[in-house]
């Protein structure tokens, strides 16, 4: 049987002839048919499609170390061959002309699309279908919800998530796995809907560090690079940001396992003070994300209000009541923020910080607070959210690292140190 | 007041007089579509083909906005829209064999859904090479068809610049709006970048790609670029006394033709005796790697935007693009990371540039139009600007050989737009006052 829980080791199996794409693409399919009635993760699927890419890659001398491995795509992201409807009856069933670049890129790097994956509406709040893998009657958080479902269940390998405050890193969290945002800008964004064009980032949901890593750098059409283990351990430093005065018993808890985990590795950990211009960040992230939007979806918003969910209108409604001047001083603080970063790091390697405010809250509607999310998303940092501690209720809690800016090697080597301490 | 030729008026001009009752937005298509059929032949400025119905699309919201109160300032107004621009209802074909047979777009992009939204009207898709990159439409210059519209958002200069439309959006990732504005004798205007929205826009390379307009004076560009941004009316600083300009010949100067240097000089010279302050002024010393930078950076980017272009429909890319997107997958990442780290320090030293003036002229392009239209011209005078983010404004008025156009561009800071478009708009006028 195809291990769906380790991409480059079943990429190097693969290329091994031990086993291949289209033995994997059925055994995501099996798995798929097993749970998928009850996780709800995946929006579309083409089997035959699906199995006919696989067969084709497995005519072909391996393109990379991911070759024929199955991932999901998140379904406001365009594909050529598969309806894309962005989490809204606006486009339900709509088929772009093309892949994005991103899905273009990791096709060309020998990966097979199995499918869309739910989103919530235009990767805002208002929740899909989807469930916790862990617990059907809890949240899997969003907005890259079926994402991060479908990896943590086991149904593919990888699978593509993006963040514009916390929907990437949440739900990795809630569903206990791997999610990578990388820095801003460096996966291209052609084909994905935009919500807030100074915040998207295009990301990855995986089982290991080294895994996400690899599948980014497909994304960015890169030439892969594994991951460099740290000659020391690293130095981590914690920021006691605002965002702090919400976090709950769980995820106070994993951030103190964490920190004794790594100091017992051998690592060190520092509280560290974030420049004065963060005091704005939560604010300007608001101002940001919101007024972009109102833009963004102007479409969506002139010619089908009514079919946009109550949250989602009153966040674009929240962007409408901003001015040019907010709208402006908000990316000042930005630059600013962006600026002071370097201040933060100037005696750490990478930040330790939680990575949501406890464990995925119990039902479906509310897909849980970004708060630990939204500043770092804001400033463009790399950020990766690390599983493998659980919660009271049994349910996973990730510990986030958070790295320079375009420290995203770096932030993934910190994070694939981790991983194993974190390990129940 | 009756109006005689529609077509003739300005965006603003006939905004007003739709507002007045003097002229409905019916009648303005209707005018503009009888200037097109009329010219469409010699020009080549649309996309569109028989079957696509964007005049009817057109009649049909230009009659819904007759009967409404306006909107926005531009209420009633026709605009064209560079076909990498999603219109819903009308295909995008990027100016590539690929998209030939697209299906009409299901939405419209953010830029267009504002427009809408302020009342506006989508006239039709305008050509652009293939991909806004190096490969020519069918469009000919509308003042001499022997001659470029320049590129890449070539039809939208044209159309505007042959009173087929009022206004037009294109793109600008190296100099596609700039320069085609400065060959076609119009003004062009590329805000900073980021602020109007790209969503729906086939992306090239996300680090550069920049929305802009063309117009025929620089008050209905700015009115425009507003409509577009979704942010109230910008007001011009038109009531400079004393404009203070530097002259800048920057990086591409000793590339540029004697026609441009006489152009520049002479634009300098006009400006003086309109009572303009003109200073010299040089690039601070990181622009020197500028131009390459932004090579690196466009050339890497779009060959991963164009992925599923590049990779997966290549029978139908041309030669052209071929050959150019591979300086690009041969760019290491270390190169693009020095190419971005070269448009940051840039971008911070503009402040620096700036304290002392209001705006930079220099020449729009290298020369006048090329005498082919298969050959859309370089961007070498434009590359720099678009790295830095800068609002720019080509301000026609001066001629080159053939007595043809050279536009002057005037450049400000990112972010400050109104003092840029008033210093445009008063060396507009000091240009063509007789």
């Amino acid at each position: 049987m195809p291990d769906l829980t380790n991409a480059l080791a079943l990429g190097a199996s693969i290329a091994k002839g031990e086993t291949t794409a289209v033995k994997a693409a059925e055994a995501a399919f099996a798995r798929i048919d097993a749970r998928d009635g009850e996780v709800r993760a995946w929006k579309t699927i083409d089997r035959q499609k699906a199995l006919a890419e696989a067969a084709a890659r497995d005519a072909e001398a391996p393109r990379g170390p991911l070759h024929g491995v199955p991932v999901g795509v998140k379904d406001v992201i365009d594909t050529g061959d598969l309806p894309t409807g962005y989490g809204s009856p606006i486009h339900e069933g709509a088929q772009p002309a093309a892949d994005a670049a991103c899905v273009a890129l990791l096709r060309e790097a020998g990966m097979v699309v199995l499918g869309k994956t739910v989103s919530t509406e235009f990767a805002m709040r208002h929740p899909g279908e989807t469930r916790n893998p862990h617990n059907l009657a809890h949240t899997p958080g969003g907005s890259s919800s079926g994402s991060a479902a479908a990896v943590a269940d086991g149904h593919v390998p990888l699978a593509i998530g993006t963040q514009t405050s916390g929907s990437i890193i949440r739900p990795a969290s809630f569903c206990g796995v791997v999610g990578f945002k990388p820095s801003w800008g460096a996966v291209p964004r052609g084909g994905l809907k935009m919500l807030a064009e100074s915040l998207d980032v295009i990301g990855a949901m995986a089982h290991t560090a080294a895994d996400a890593d690899a599948f980014a750098q497909a994304m960015a059409g890169r030439s892969f690079n594994p991951v460099q283990a740290a000659a020391n351990p690293p130095r981590f430093g914690i920021a006691r940001t605002k965002a702090w005065t919400s976090i709950e018993h769980a995820s106070a808890a994993a951030m103190e396992t964490a920190a004794a985990a790594c100091e017992a590795a051998g690592a060190t950990v520092t509280d560290v003070e974030l420049p004065p211009a963060f005091a704005k960040a939560l604010d300007a992230h608001d101002v940001i994300m919101t007024y972009e939007s109102w833009r963004m979806l102007a479409y969506e918003r002139a010619m089908h209000w009514d079919q946009l969910s109550p949250a989602l209108q009153a966040v674009m409604e929240r962007g409408a009541g901003f001015t040019a001047e907010d709208y402006a001083e908000a990316l000042k603080v930005r630059s600013a923020c962006r600026h002071g970063l370097k201040s933060a790091f100037a005696d750490v390697d990478v930040l330790l910080t939680p990575s949501a405010t406890g464990e995925a809250p119990e039902g479906l509607s509310f897909t849980g607070a970004p708060e630990f999310n939204r500043i770092w998303t804001f400033t463009g940092a790399p950020c990766v959210t690390v599983p493998g501690l659980t919660g009271p209720k049994g349910l996973p809690v990730g510990v986030q690292i958070i790295g320079k800016l375009g420290g995203d090697a770096e932030a993934i080597a910190a994070a694939d140190w981790l991983r194993p301490l974190l390990a129940g | 007041m009756t109006i005689d030729d529609p077509t003739q008026l300005g965006a603003l001009e006939a905004a007003r007089a739709i507002q007045a009752g003097d002229l409905t937005s019916v009648a303005l298509v209707e005018a503009l579509a009888a200037r097109r059929e009329d010219r469409d032949n010699a020009v080549g400025a649309w996309a569109s083909d028989s079957d696509d119905q964007d005049i009817a699309h057109a009649l049909d919201e230009a009659k819904a906005r007759d009967a409404e109160d306006a909107r926005g300032p531009l209420h009633g107004v026709p605009f064209g829209v560079k076909d990498i621009i999603d219109v819903a209802g009308l295909p995008s074909r990027l100016g590539s064999p690929i998209y030939a047979d697209a299906s009409p777009a299901i939405a419209d992009a953010a830029s267009v859904a504002l427009a809408r939204d302020a009342g506006m009207v989508p006239l039709g898709k305008t050509v652009t090479t293939e991909f806004a990159l190096r490969t020519a439409g069918k469009t000919r210059n509308p003042l001499n068809a022997k001659y470029s519209p320049g590129g890449s958002s070539s039809g939208s200069a044209a159309a505007v610049a042959d009173f087929q439309a009022p206004l037009a959006i294109g793109t600008q990732t190296g100099g596609s709006v700039i320069r085609p504005a400065s060959y076609c004798g119009v003004v062009g205007y590329k805000p900073t970048f980021g602020r109007i929205p790209r969503a729906g826009v086939k992306s090239v390379s996300e680090s550069l790609d920049t929305i802009g307009v063309f117009a025929r004076n620089v008050a209905d560009a700015a009115a425009f670029a507003a409509v577009l941004e979704g942010v109230d009316p910008v007001t011009l600083d038109d009531a400079l006394d004393r404009p203070r300009f530097a002259f800048c010949r920057t990086p591409a100067w000793d590339k540029m033709s004697s026609d441009a240097h006489k152009a520049g000089r002479a634009a300098a010279d006009k400006a003086r005796a309109a009572g303009a302050s003109v200073i010299d002024i040089d690039l601070p010393p990181a622009f020197k790697e500028a131009l390459e930078a932004q090579s690196v950076v466009q050339s890497y980017e779009a060959c991963r935007s164009l992925a599923f272009e590049l990779r997966f429909r290549c029978d139908d890319v041309s030669r052209a693009l071929k050959d150019y997107v591979a300086a690009g997958y041969e760019t290491s990442r270390e190169r693009y990371d020095w190419a971005r780290n070269v448009q940051a320090v840039c971008r911070a030293a503009m402040w620096q540039v700036f304290s002392q003036i209001g705006a930079i002229i220099t020449p729009a392009a290298p020369s006048v139009a090329p005498e082919n239209p298969a050959d859309t011209g370089s961007p070498i005078c434009n590359q720099i600007w678009t790295m830095v983010g800068a609002p720019v404004v080509n301000t026609p008025g001066m001629t080159g050989a053939a007595a043809m156009p050279i536009g002057m561009q005037v450049i400000g800071p990112p972010g400050r737009a109104a003092e840029t478009l008033g210093h445009a708009a008063w060396l507009h006028q000091a240009l063509t006052k007789k």
